[in-house]
């Protein structure tokens, strides 16, 4: 299969990041973040995002590309040549993003903390939400400061912020102690299927 | 992350799963970095997971819960127990009782609960406390023999259902009637039926005319601190008693609003009400107040947002202090910073259910929030969810709110935004 079959999903979070979905992986060495043109030398797609005019930040993580942008030019616009870069990056020799290197023994940055939450999410809170239909999805990790998305059950649901602060926030106290805080960006009023739905008094 | 030490105070809070208040209260005792427990009557996901921060409670049979509470203690001591709505109030009362911490009897707590209960205890308080005249019916009963009997205007109303579901006025035997049989089907429900022997009765009591009034109120020791005093200003005559708009500060004389609060007080003591938040709903004319219902809990929904005490930064939370956070700060006799509501007059709006459908799509929003002195349109309604107008519905779209220099200003800013939102059913 050429990279030109790749199949990529854009799935806009807010106005100023886009999650792209990449066929194929991009990245199988944890998870990078690029916040600047510097950040971003020696690996040829975050430099391509970059050189894609309001592109702020990257992160990049299996067959997840988050693109991050600053302008008002909307991500219908910005897509498609954060599209073609992805494709282009994937059809060159070269892997598309360098291993991080960070000296050993150095504190938690954000794109370890970022992959330790991932692993949490993925092995426990998942799993246990799923029960009730839910998913929650990280976003980001940015300054120690944990970004998430719920959705499923979790959206709109009368105790979701029960689960964000007993539940989610509890478990990444207990096994990610880097975090320092937990934002919710979910747009609640959204959710069409809330697991528990609010009545009078 | 900064998590509340092992020495912090424990609350357990009881969270009806259906409950609008959940963030309000997880919130504010994040602010206050307690250390906090959440009982739901369905258990959460992650309860397993978190033994010390989640805990499945039978609201339904107070005094088992308590037992379990009890047993929960043991293993992470409670300093405090705080329920947010009618039944919970009940099991907190249980649950106080058994360790001795802060709280209502359980006997008062379930005198709030029933409308019935609690009219006979106020009966006897030798006209101190005016209430309605009253009596109870069996649901099952002849309603054409009974609309023979009762006087007119009358108001029916189910014993525990709250915001109104199920209220009807009737001006006349026909209407009797078919209020009762309307009445009679709503305890029938599935989940109404399950209350017990509270559904299977029927309180039918005289209508009081002139304008409602609801207070929001802190027992201390059994005396009563006034929170807030809310002008309802769209009138409720019947026949059904859909509640609107709440602003405070009241526009009533303040010789009548100190009627209205001598009244809530000598009610509480009436009752055996002593400790923590209540909410009365008083109606006032030419004889003084009436006292119409006394909960042992703060104002339903998400209301409380139009409340905020001491002093703060405008347009944050900064420096603000919440009802919530007042409420959780008595249960665990904590110091009270200050019970004075802010000087800026403030509102509500429980958006009105615009008819039986399906929620298909809500439009104007954003010109809503756009209304000056509104700051916030909270659409609690999702798509695709069945609006059901009162009496039998039990949940409301959304809320407004508003704050600004006075109530009449408030008021309007809550009417105009309402007039911009469009629901599309279907």
């Amino acid at each position: 299969m050429s990279t030109a079959d790749v199949r990529i999903t854009a799935e806009p979070i807010d106005n100023d990041r886009c999650k792209f979905i990449v066929g194929q992986p991009v990245h199988v060495g944890g998870v990078r973040r690029f916040a600047s043109p510097e950040d971003a030398k020696g690996s040829p797609l975050a430099e391509a995002l970059f050189a894609i005019p309001g592109i702020t930040e990257v992160v990049v993580s299996g067959h997840l590309v988050t693109a991050v942008k600053r302008g008002p030019t909307p991500w219908a616009a910005l897509g498609p040549a954060v599209g073609a870069a992805i494709r282009a990056a994937l059809a060159a020799r070269a892997p598309a993003v360098a291993p991080r290197q960070a000296p050993p023994g150095t504190p938690a940055d954000d794109d370890e903390l970022y992959e330790r939450v991932s692993r949490l999410f993925e092995t426990q809170v998942n799993p246990m939400v799923a029960r009730h239909g839910g998913v929650v999805e990280l976003i980001d990790v940015q300054d120690h400061v944990v970004m998430l998305r719920m959705g499923g059950g979790c959206q709109g649901c009368g105790m979701a912020d029960v689960t964000l602060r007993q539940g989610i926030e509890a478990m990444l106290h207990q096994h990610v102690p880097g975090v320092k805080g937990i934002v919710d960006i979910t747009d609640h009023s959204a959710g069409s299927n809330p697991y528990f739905a609010a009545a009078k008094k | 992350m900064p998590r509340p030490s092992t020495l912090s105070p424990r609350l357990l809070l009881l969270l009806p799963s259906t409950t609008y208040r959940a963030t309000a209260f997880v919130e504010a005792a994040r602010r206050l970095d307690i250390a906090l427990s959440v009982a739901s009557e369905r258990s959460s996901t992650f309860e397993q997971a978190q033994p010390a921060g989640l805990l499945t409670l039978d609201f339904t049979a107070p005094a088992d819960a308590a037992a379990r509470a009890a047993a929960f203690a043991r293993e992470h001591p409670l300093a405090g127990v705080l329920g947010v709505d009618d039944n919970t109030a009940v099991v907190a009362a249980a649950i106080a009782e058994r360790l001795t911490l802060r709280g209502n009897p359980v006997a008062a707590a379930l005198a709030a609960r029933d409308k019935h209960r609690q009219r006979e205890l106020l009966g006897r308080t030798a006209g101190s406390v005016a209430v309605p005249r009253f009596a109870l019916y069996p649901a099952d009963a002849d309603a054409a023999a009974l609309g023979r009997l009762v006087e007119y205007p009358c108001v029916l109303k189910p014993l525990q259902l709250s915001a109104s579901r199920g209220v009807i006025r009737a001006d006349s035997p026909a209407e009797f009637v078919a209020a009762f049989r309307r009445v009679a089907a709503i305890l029938a429900e599935p989940e109404v039926a399950a209350c017990g022997e509270s559904a299977r009765s029927v309180l039918v009591e005289q209508f009081v005319p002139g304008p409602e009034f609801a207070l929001e109120g802190l027992l201390v020791g059994g005396r009563l601190a006034v929170l807030a005093l809310f002008d309802k200003p769209d009138p409720l005559n019947g026949p059904f008693f859909e509640e609107t708009i709440y602003v405070t500060p009241s526009r009533l004389a303040l010789a009548a609003q100190c009627e209205l609060a001598a009244t809530t007080q000598a009610a509480a003591t009436a009752m055996g009400l002593v400790e923590g938040p209540i909410h009365a709903e008083l109606r006032y004319n030419e004889r003084g107040p009436w006292l119409i219902e006394l909960a042992a809990r703060p104002i339903g929904g998400r209301c409380s947002a139009a409340l905020r005490f001491g002093t703060g930064d405008e347009g944050t939370e900064k420096g603000w202090v919440s009802l919530e956070e007042l409420i959780i700060r008595h249960a665990l006799a904590m110091e009270l910073p200050t019970l004075e509501r802010e000087r800026q007059a403030a509102g509500v709006m429980m958006i009105p259910v615009p008819g039986a459908g399906e929620l298909r799509e809500l439009r104007g929003v954003e010109a809503a929030r756009a209304v000056p002195l509104v700051e916030d349109v909270a659409i609690t309604a999702h798509r695709g969810q069945r609006l059901v107008p009162l009496p039998e519905g039990a949940r409301y779209p959304g809320f407004i709110f508003a704050r600004g220099p006075g109530p009449a200003e408030v008021e309007a800013a809550l009417r105009d935004a309402h007039r911009r939102l469009e629901f599309v059913l279907g």
